[in-house]
């Protein structure tokens, strides 16, 4: 019996669209699967919160979800920061069993970044990819004025873009899978907008192996 | 000009929200009338993305209050126009003074509520006190516990209220979060079903400058009385209206809901939760795991509050020994120092041979989740209140006591 609880940690309207797209995107491939999986925004974070931290989540598992009303996920065995200042700050990692992976939207190495992790100790695996380069070059900096002014997504009930994953989550996507398993890679790649990126992602992602759960 | 939906029967994955935003495209309403406030904001935003689309031909106002909201609605409501709104939390209090003069005028105005709790201080998590509080203003009003209800619900509600021997407006709640955001499958039906389901709406007295009529005049004293008891009599009398919109809402899309209460493992059963809302959905769970150890608990969840099933809640808690009301609202100095479902169990139960002890419990309060080892928790209570043959305390603060 499995079960995953996966957070993303991203920057209120601007990009909450990528945060959404990571969950939703694995969170409807795993229920391809034949898995019960659930996606959703924190429900505190969502409204109005330009560039603060918020976050969404996905629940998968092999049995039935008896906590789809709880609010949060408690214990993360995956957590992904969409940017990459944000490694520093907070405990994004607080709640994580032991055999963790975390996924950083980063031109830095896993080498240079795992100073900055709190409770790197919990970690099996940190893996960095430079995912705006991948997805478009200065992506964010072009983009800024629309992205900010989207108030329509923000309760994640109406989406401006219906495309999935058209920008940064989908290298990000393409490094949780192929490092985590927590979905298969055939099933999310068909859903992918970017796909270019998304392959591109699998090739450069840069991983460092950390502490193996013992078994 | 009726709005065209393409497409047959179809499964989406959606929240409470957008589940109310397509019950009100599917309804084919004329007018919205849109004020923002978390939860319910979101079925705006997608009802707002569906106007401007073009997949729903209606007029979209923005109004500058709650209070405008209902005003807009009474108004296009008088002329004719099948209305939709909505609201959340202090929201729903600011409108108040309408809710008396449109079920008065009798105007079957619809309003979609994702429970937030009331200030202060803010939060966004889901207590029933914020609908709860207008429920004796005429309105029809019950709770679902998931999208797919949330859907259906405001589907028959249009059709309840809309009849022309009823002629009331309808609450149709869901919690917020629990139900307003969290997705689940939702089966959106084949516009031709609805079409067979609502006819379109038409008011007998609308305001029309080639036939005048009065809405809502002031009135001698002597005049009040009668005007009062034809609107209690409409709310007293639309009983058999709402069985039967449920019994053609099975037919026609194959989904059958009892209109006043769901019964959940209650075979048996010596002790039962009584509530409304989403929280059944945990709830369900827990009885599962709890009967798998052999203890005799079931639920009884109230899906219609306005009418109240008085004679069915007396029936259906009459079977059991021990009824714990999860009252996820706010009474303050009410019967129970509780919340305000308490009394309306016991005023049901007055007339019963076989009263079963009632207790209740302040869960979920400030939109908290109420997880499995609280339902755990409240299950002894009520088998305490059983082996003892009475009441503890008539409420209990879940998580405050041990």
């Amino acid at each position: 019996m499995s079960y995953t609880e996966l957070t993303v940690w991203t920057r209120g309207i601007i990009m909450d669209k990528e945060g959404r797209d990571i969950v939703n995107s694995i969170s409807a491939s795993a229920r391809l699967e034949g898995k019960y999986a659930q996606a959703m925004e924190n429900y505190v974070d969502n409204p109005d919160r330009t560039n603060a931290p918020t976050r969404k989540y996905c629940r998968v598992s092999d049995t039935v979800l008896e906590n789809e009303l709880t609010y949060e996920n408690e214990h993360p065995n995956i957590v992904v920061l969409v940017e990459g200042t944000m490694v520093k700050g907070w405990d994004y990692m607080r709640g994580m069993p032991p055999g963790g992976t975390l996924v950083i939207n980063t031109h830095y190495s896993p080498e240079y970044m795992i100073r900055f992790v709190p409770g790197a100790e919990r970690l099996s695996q940190l893996v960095c990819i430079d995912a705006a380069r991948l997805a478009h070059h200065k992506w964010l900096y072009y983009r800024l004025g629309e992205l900010g002014l989207d108030r329509l997504s923000t309760e994640g009930a109406a989406e401006r873009s219906k495309l999935m994953a058209p920008d940064i989550a989908a290298p990000l996507i393409a490094a949780i899978v192929k490092t985590t398993g927590i979905v298969k890679m055939q099933t999310i790649q068909p859903m992918i907008v970017n796909k270019n990126a998304f392959e591109m992602a699998l090739e450069e992602l840069r991983i460092m192996p950390l502490n193996p759960v013992a078994v | 000009m009726p709005t065209a939906i393409a497409g047959k029967k179809k499964t989406v994955r959606i929240n409470g929200c957008v589940a109310s935003a397509q019950a009100a495209k599917y309804a084919d309403v004329d007018v919205i009338a849109a004020y923002p406030i978390r939860p319910y904001t979101a079925t705006m935003m997608a009802l707002a993305q569906m106007v401007a689309n073009g997949e729903l031909d209606a007029e979209y106002i923005v109004a500058d209050s709650e209070h405008s909201q209902l005003s807009i609605s009474h108004g296009a409501s008088s002329c004719g126009a099948r209305v939709f709104t909505g609201s959340s939390g202090v929201g729903v209090q600011f409108a108040y003074e309408l809710y008396s003069p449109i079920s008065g005028s009798r105007m079957p105005v619809q309003m979609m509520i994702a429970d937030r709790t009331l200030d202060p201080p803010g939060d966004f998590g889901s207590e029933h006190t914020d609908a709860l509080s207008t429920r004796d203003m005429g309105w029809l009003m019950g709770w679902a516990c998931d999208a797919q209800e949330a859907f259906d619900n405001h589907l028959i509600a249009y059709r309840i209220g809309e009849d022309p021997r009823v002629l009331l407006p309808q609450m149709v709640c869901q919690d917020g979060f629990f139900v307003s955001h969290i997705t689940s499958d939702v089966e959106l039906p084949d516009p031709g079903q609805v079409k067979e389901f609502l006819p379109p709406y038409k008011h007998p007295y609308p305001l029309d400058p080639r036939r005048p009529v009065s809405h809502g005049p002031q009135i001698m004293p002597e005049q009040g009385p009668p005007l009062q008891l034809e609107r209690a009599r409409a709310m007293e009398e639309c009983t058999p209206v709402i069985e039967q919109a449920h019994e053609e809402f099975a037919q026609i899309f194959g989904r059958r809901y009892d209109p006043w209460v769901e019964e959940y493992m209650t075979d048996g059963a010596d002790v039962v939760f009584f509530l409304q809302g989403g929280h059944a959905v945990t709830a369900r769970f827990a009885i599962q795991h709890l009967r798998e150890k052999g203890i005799k608990v079931g639920m009884v969840r109230l899906r219609t509050i306005r009418p109240y099933p008085t004679d069915r809640v007396n029936e259906v808690l009459s079977k059991f020994k021990v009824v714990g009301v999860i009252e996820t609202n706010m009474a303050l100095g009410s019967v129970s120092s509780g919340g305000a479902l308490y009394a309306e169990v016991c005023g049901a139960l007055y007339e019963s041979p076989h009263r079963p002890l009632v207790m209740s419990f302040m869960a979920g309060m400030g939109g908290e989740a109420i997880v499995l080892k609280e339902f755990y928790w409240m299950t002894q209570k009520m088998i305490d209140a059983q082996k003892r043959g009475k009441i503890e305390k008539r409420t209990h603060w879940v998580g405050f006591e041990d």
